[in-house]
């Protein structure tokens, strides 16, 4: 039958099929990229033509306090969400890989807050912390804490978008360490409780080093995603007091649809693009070797 | 105390620990949800009394007054409906097809295209909106169902793609093969052969694009103003509200929004997994 040609004997045949969803991304992310970075050299606002300015509008954003202080907000919120989830994360998957009754309802519970909208989240958040009713400040209060005063204090404020950030994320995170987990094969524990191993030194010689690959990829994907971060703080502080809780993608919003300064907008953009890019090289230049030996 | 007891006491403890830290768990995911849910049938002078009444009689008040004052919102959950939908059929069927494609066919342009694929997804989105906003305007698809479809798609199309190819992947090319002997194109087979068996990604990957799109607020604060105002933003000016916010009805709204989504995802919580594992980490 050597007729029947194998459809991969012409790799051509195949690229029809991915025709539509390469020039769906290309309509909505690609060239709209590129156009940002164009556009990053041109000082423009809606309805003017750009003229080309160099260099002018990163200079601006570098000079400009604001840009500074939410770039600083935004390093401590990725920070402290993305390794506050993942040690969760860790502590929820093991906890539950040691077998569980009701295991399914147990793992919807902690899947429910990825159903949750930011929007709702918020609600829900802020309702808890509300300064005078609050459940969660009524609590503080009995216990003799001071309450966070969110709305007051800049930095109770990037606490509590903290707070629910990692709300909302932790099953992402929790399912990827948690099906890793369950892939580490049993043997590998009976085998390690033979030889007298203790509970701590089967996590540390077995669990987390198979882990670790795992651990990474969250870690990464949470890195980028968490950079994001916009609608947590627009909906919770809008930014405020006085730009105090603003983050990079707040900042860019303002000056872009606030402040009409549509080149420096977009000139942050492109340093939001670029340090996204840098935070990935590390797993693009893994997957590139990857992908391009599958063919070889 | 005898070995025997310490043992004992050891893992009483332990299990002790655990059941604790169990209901440390349970609290901390569905507390603020329940905790909303419970206040959306609470009346709203009540919910923030400091000196809660005795008992709790549920009511409908809030959900009443939220039909009466905010049919906003329920346009708005349709438009949500109809906007998720139409992402969902729009991701599903575009990563299916690529799916197939990069699981088919290999070759160097075709690795670079999927590597390409997937460096795009981690732009923030944000970004997109700029140039994008003064493009939509122009074509007069500002505040309408299909540039919001269209986004959101396409932030799902990698991911969807990758998934797909993944459990496309395991479909036997013998009965690709089989197929070629009988003389079917490729289309042919894409529908006879593949699309029988690849129906638990697709499951996976229209929870993604659902659960996204039902959500979403950044694209629709931007490119909605009225007509195609999703729900989460007709939320989100509640919350707003310069004249004093009605927290009663929001959380009806949030409870009305929630429910729906919340309930999908313990249904297909297996499928999310699967989803998760086989395409979304990998690339």
């Amino acid at each position: 039958m050597a007729e029947a040609r194998l459809p991969s004997q012409n790799p051509r045949a195949g690229v029809p099929f991915v025709l539509p969803a390469l020039a769906m991304l290309a309509a909505m992310i690609l060239v709209p990229g590129v156009y940002v970075l164009w556009l990053s050299f041109h000082a423009s606002s809606f309805g003017q033509s750009p003229t080309y300015v160099g260099f002018a509008n990163y200079a601006k954003i570098l000079a400009d306090p604001y840009f500074w202080r939410a770039l600083k907000n935004t390093v401590i919120v990725v920070l402290t969400v993305v390794h506050v989830e993942l040690l969760l994360g860790l502590g929820v998957a093991l906890l539950f890989a040691n077998g569980l009754p009701f295991r399914k309802l147990l793992i919807a519970c902690v899947l429910a807050p990825y159903a949750v909208s930011e929007v709702g989240a918020v609600v829900m958040w802020r309702t808890m912390f509300d300064p005078d009713a609050g459940l969660v400040t009524r609590l503080m209060l009995g216990f003799g804490l001071t309450p966070l005063e969110w709305s007051v204090v800049p930095m109770h404020g990037l606490i509590l978008v903290s707070l629910l950030s990692i709300w909302l994320h932790l099953p992402f995170t929790f399912i990827i360490l948690y099906a890793a987990r369950l892939s580490i094969p049993k043997d590998l524990y009976e085998a390690a409780e033979l030889d007298g191993a203790t509970a701590w030194q089967s996590f540390r010689r077995i669990t987390l080093p198979l882990l670790m690959p795992a651990i990474l990829i969250a870690m990464l994907f949470r890195y980028i995603f968490a950079y994001r971060l916009f609608s947590e703080v627009w909906l919770l502080t809008g930014g405020g007091p006085a730009r105090q809780t603003e983050v990079v993608a707040i900042y860019l919003y303002l000056e872009a649809f606030r402040y009409n300064n549509f080149g420096t907008a977009t000139a942050t953009g492109w340093l939001m693009v670029l340090t996204s890019l840098v935070l990935a090289l590390v797993y693009l230049r893994k997957l590139y070797r990857e992908m391009l030996a599958r063919d070889a | 105390m005898t070995p025997d007891t310490v043992l004992v006491l050891k893992r009483r403890l332990a299990q002790l620990g655990r059941g604790l830290a169990l209901a440390l768990v349970l609290i901390w995911s569905v507390g603020p949800i329940t905790m909303i849910v419970v206040a959306a049938f609470t009346p709203e002078k009540e919910i923030f009394s400091v000196t809660k009444s005795a008992g709790w009689q549920p009511t409908l008040e809030n959900f009443v007054m939220l039909w009466a004052k905010w049919g906003d919102f329920f346009t708005g959950l349709l438009n949500s409906l109809i906007v998720t939908l139409g992402a969902t059929l729009l991701a599903v069927v575009v990563s299916t097809l690529a799916g197939f494609g990069y699981s088919r066919w290999q070759s160097r342009l075709l690795a670079s295209s999927a590597f390409s694929m997937i460096a795009l997804r981690l732009l923030p989105p944000i970004v997109t909106t700029l140039p994008l906003f003064p493009i939509v305007n122009a074509f007069g698809l500002n505040d309408t169902y299909l540039v919001l479809i269209l986004l959101y798609a396409a932030f799902f199309v990698s991911m969807g793609t990758m998934v797909m190819r993944t459990f496309i992947d395991q479909i036997p090319r013998e009965l690709d093969e089989a197929a070629m002997v009988d003389g079917a194109t490729s289309l042919q087979i894409l529908r006879r052969v593949i699309l029988p068996l690849c129906g638990q990604g697709m499951i996976a990957v229209a929870i993604f694009v659902i659960v996204y799109a039902w959500n979403e607020f950044l694209f629709a604060f931007i490119f909605t103003t009225k007509f195609a105002k999703t729900a989460p933003l007709v939320m989100s000016e509640m919350v707003g509200s310069l004249d004093g916010v009605e927290w009663g009805v929001v959380f009806a709204a949030t409870t009305v929004q929630l429910l729906p989504v919340l309930i999908f995802v313990v249904l297909c919580q297996r499928h999310l997994i699967e989803g998760l594992t086989a395409g979304a980490t990998k690339g």
